[in-house]
């Protein structure tokens, strides 16, 4: 009899949870896996000039992936770029981060909603800002000649788009960084000190390894957002910075080839795999 | 007190404070305190929440910085040397483990920053491990140990670098009370076996004086007392030590000589006083008798019981002595069940068991 009670409230807890979930994963079965199986579906299908989509199951694009070095240049560009883009964005916002965290009150909420507050404005004008900063006559070019330095060629090559992306990227960098800071205890770093560890020693024992799950949730974040990035690398790169997505872009509204684009897009699927694995492998590395 | 002899009460000190005080932006935590610590003694540093006991073992460790005065350890002023050059082993009350190290790399980690030959951390390591009584824990994370032996990994960790001062913050606290007996026992075991200079915070005056050779009372950033356990029970400087100590029933009263009027009786004072005064005497050092006993040579009172705590090994009644209430403790027996309210008695308690202070205010 209890048993049959058992049975009966785990089965309705069972039924509950599904009901729960039923609407998110109908959602996100009809607009976001099944897009994606399309996607991949189209990528083995023909690609007909003037945009049409041809009969399926041939290889033939992810052939055209492999024997054209300039896909692999791109694929290539676009990974390099956007390590070097989290990198950057991991080294200006730890201290930040650091700051928030340890700051209190009124002066913390203050200085979060700081950092929070570059998301409020599109990207797009954030990046046309940016224009403003890094043209040949722009604010930072200006300053230079004025200080008597020579012009640097910022803008509409990969520097601009490092730029940019570093800033753009930096708030969700930053909210990634105290997310994974709750184990930072201000106990331990004093437990260090007086165990004889000098302000440095106690930074890279201590405080870099208990803040390392919000440094690789903040790089993953980061990593993703900037390979899949493609309004700052479009206006910054002026069309003269090829990368995977505007490649993706180009091939599916420019020239119409939409079994290429797909192709390219379960390419950087494939990437964002890879970092998700590289991800999970750092976190059980560092329980 | 120890302001007049200031320069010279350093020589038989070790770890000696020196009008150490610490002021923030809106209150003093610590005002002009003096404190000289023999070498090999634990002393406790006591006092009600908020007294600046915490405040000043964190100038000592050199966590905090002092607003004015000096800290010197063996002769020399550390006052302005950052932690990490105290040379001191820190218990912390949230004991502070690092969690993403093993128990034995928590405790390597004070040797490894000191340069030590990895064969002798290996050796010290071991050492430590076993003195603290937890072989086999090596490899255990911060997280799957119970909170005693988290605590012994952070005093392994402080010991294990053999500083020449050993500070307690509370370490105690966050542990239940038969665990929180056994440590005392054993970091005072420990203590003594290393004959190591430490200063131990609390604000469990019980713990201060079972295991501390000398305690100092604090309140409000003062020094109120520095004295052995037995100075501080039996002869308190003030009613705020006598009564922070341990429990006391205050009596007001006016002194003539050595006798003092308590409402309608005469008690008696070991030494000569005048004016008003706040008379003290503690509940178990005071006898019940019947109301007709007399106890020669002893202060005596009588009053009616009104009120009866039965705890077990104890016994507290509340007895009203002309209006005021008093509170005498007694010792349980099965031989005799305790008295019922509304039993007439007496009160007796020697002379020297008495306590007089000048009334306040």
């Amino acid at each position: 009899m209890a048993q049959a009670d058992d049975m009966h409230t785990a089965s309705g807890r069972f039924g509950l949870v599904a009901m729960l979930l039923a609407p998110i994963i109908l959602v996100n079965s009809f607009v976001f896996l099944l897009p994606i199986l399309n996607l991949f579906r189209i990528s083995f299908n023909e690609a007909l000039p003037g945009g049409g989509i041809g009969p399926g199951g041939t290889l033939e694009n992810w052939y055209k992936l492999a024997e054209d070095s300039y896909y692999l240049e791109i694929m290539l560009r676009s990974v390099g770029m956007s390590l070097l883009v989290t990198l950057l964005a991991l080294l200006c916002s730890y201290p930040i981060a650091l700051y928030v965290h340890r700051a209190k009150g009124a002066w913390r909420t203050f200085l979060f909603v700081l950092v929070v507050s570059p998301l409020l404005t599109s990207a797009v004008v954030r990046t046309y800002g940016w224009i403003a900063m890094l043209a040949d006559q722009g604010l930072i070019n200006n300053a230079l000649g004025l200080l008597g330095f020579s012009p640097l060629r910022l803008l509409y090559n990969q520097t601009g788009i490092v730029i940019g992306l570093t800033e753009i990227l930096m708030p969700y960098m930053i909210l990634a960084l105290l997310a994974g800071f709750g184990r930072l205890d201000p106990r331990c770093e004093e437990a260090a000190l007086t165990l004889g560890a000098t302000p440095v020693q106690t930074f890279w024992r201590i405080i870099v390894p208990l803040t390392a799950p919000g440094i690789a949730l903040g790089c993953l974040l980061c990593f993703v957002l900037c390979v899949s990035s493609f309004i700052t690398p479009r206006i910054l790169g002026g069309g003269r910075v090829f990368l995977l997505a505007t490649e993706i872009y180009d091939q599916a509204i420019v020239t119409l080839n939409w079994p290429g684009a797909a192709t390219l897009s379960i390419l950087v699927l494939v990437i964002f795999g890879a970092a998700l694995v590289v991800y999970t492998r750092a976190v059980n590395r560092l329980n | 007190m120890a302001t007049a002899q200031s320069a010279a009460a350093g020589d038989g000190a070790f770890l000696s404070l020196r009008g150490l005080r610490k002021v923030y932006t809106d209150f003093v935590a610590v005002e002009n305190l003096h404190l000289d610590v023999p070498k090999g003694e634990l002393i406790a540093l006591l006092g009600p929440s908020g007294c600046g006991k915490t405040t000043t073992l964190r100038m000592i460790a050199g966590l905090a910085s002092a607003t004015a005065g000096h800290v010197m350890v063996g002769g020399r002023d550390i006052t302005s040397a950052p932690p990490y050059d105290r040379d001191m082993g820190v218990v912390f009350q949230s004991y502070a483990l690092f969690p993403h190290m093993t128990v034995a790399k928590n405790i390597a980690f004070g040797l490894q920053m000191r340069k030590v030959p990895r064969a002798e951390i290996d050796r010290r390591v071991a050492e430590a491990i076993s003195l603290v009584r937890l072989n086999g824990m090596e490899e255990r994370r911060p997280r799957e140990l119970s909170g005693g032996q988290q605590q012994r990994v952070a005093l392994a960790r402080a010991l294990v670098i053999r500083p020449s001062i050993l500070l307690f913050d509370e370490p105690l606290s966050n542990l239940d009370a038969k665990l929180r007996d056994e440590m005392r026992t054993e970091i005072r075991d420990i203590q003594q076996r290393l004959g190591i200079t430490a200063v131990f915070v609390t604000h469990d005056q019980s713990e201060a004086l079972a295991m501390c050779d000398k305690v100092a009372v604090l309140n409000a950033g003062r020094l109120e007392q520095f004295g052995s356990p037995i100075e501080l029970y039996e002869h308190p400087a003030n009613p705020f030590v006598a009564s922070f100590v341990g429990r006391v029933n205050r009596l007001p009263g006016t002194a003539a000589g050595t006798t003092v009027k308590v409402g309608a009786h005469d008690v008696i004072l070991p030494k000569p006083m005048t004016g008003a005064v706040e008379v003290m005497v503690r509940p178990h050092r005071i006898a019940l008798g019947g109301p007709s006993d007399t106890a020669p040579g002893a202060n005596r009172v009588t009053g009616t019981i009104s009120q009866v705590a039965y705890a077990g090994d104890l016994v507290q009644y509340g007895i009203d002595v002309g209006g005021t209430r008093w509170f005498v403790e007694q010792q349980t027996t099965a031989a005799r069940p305790p008295e019922v309210p509304g039993t007439p008695v007496s009160l007796s308690w020697r002379v020297e068991d008495t306590l007089a202070f000048p009334a306040q205010g």
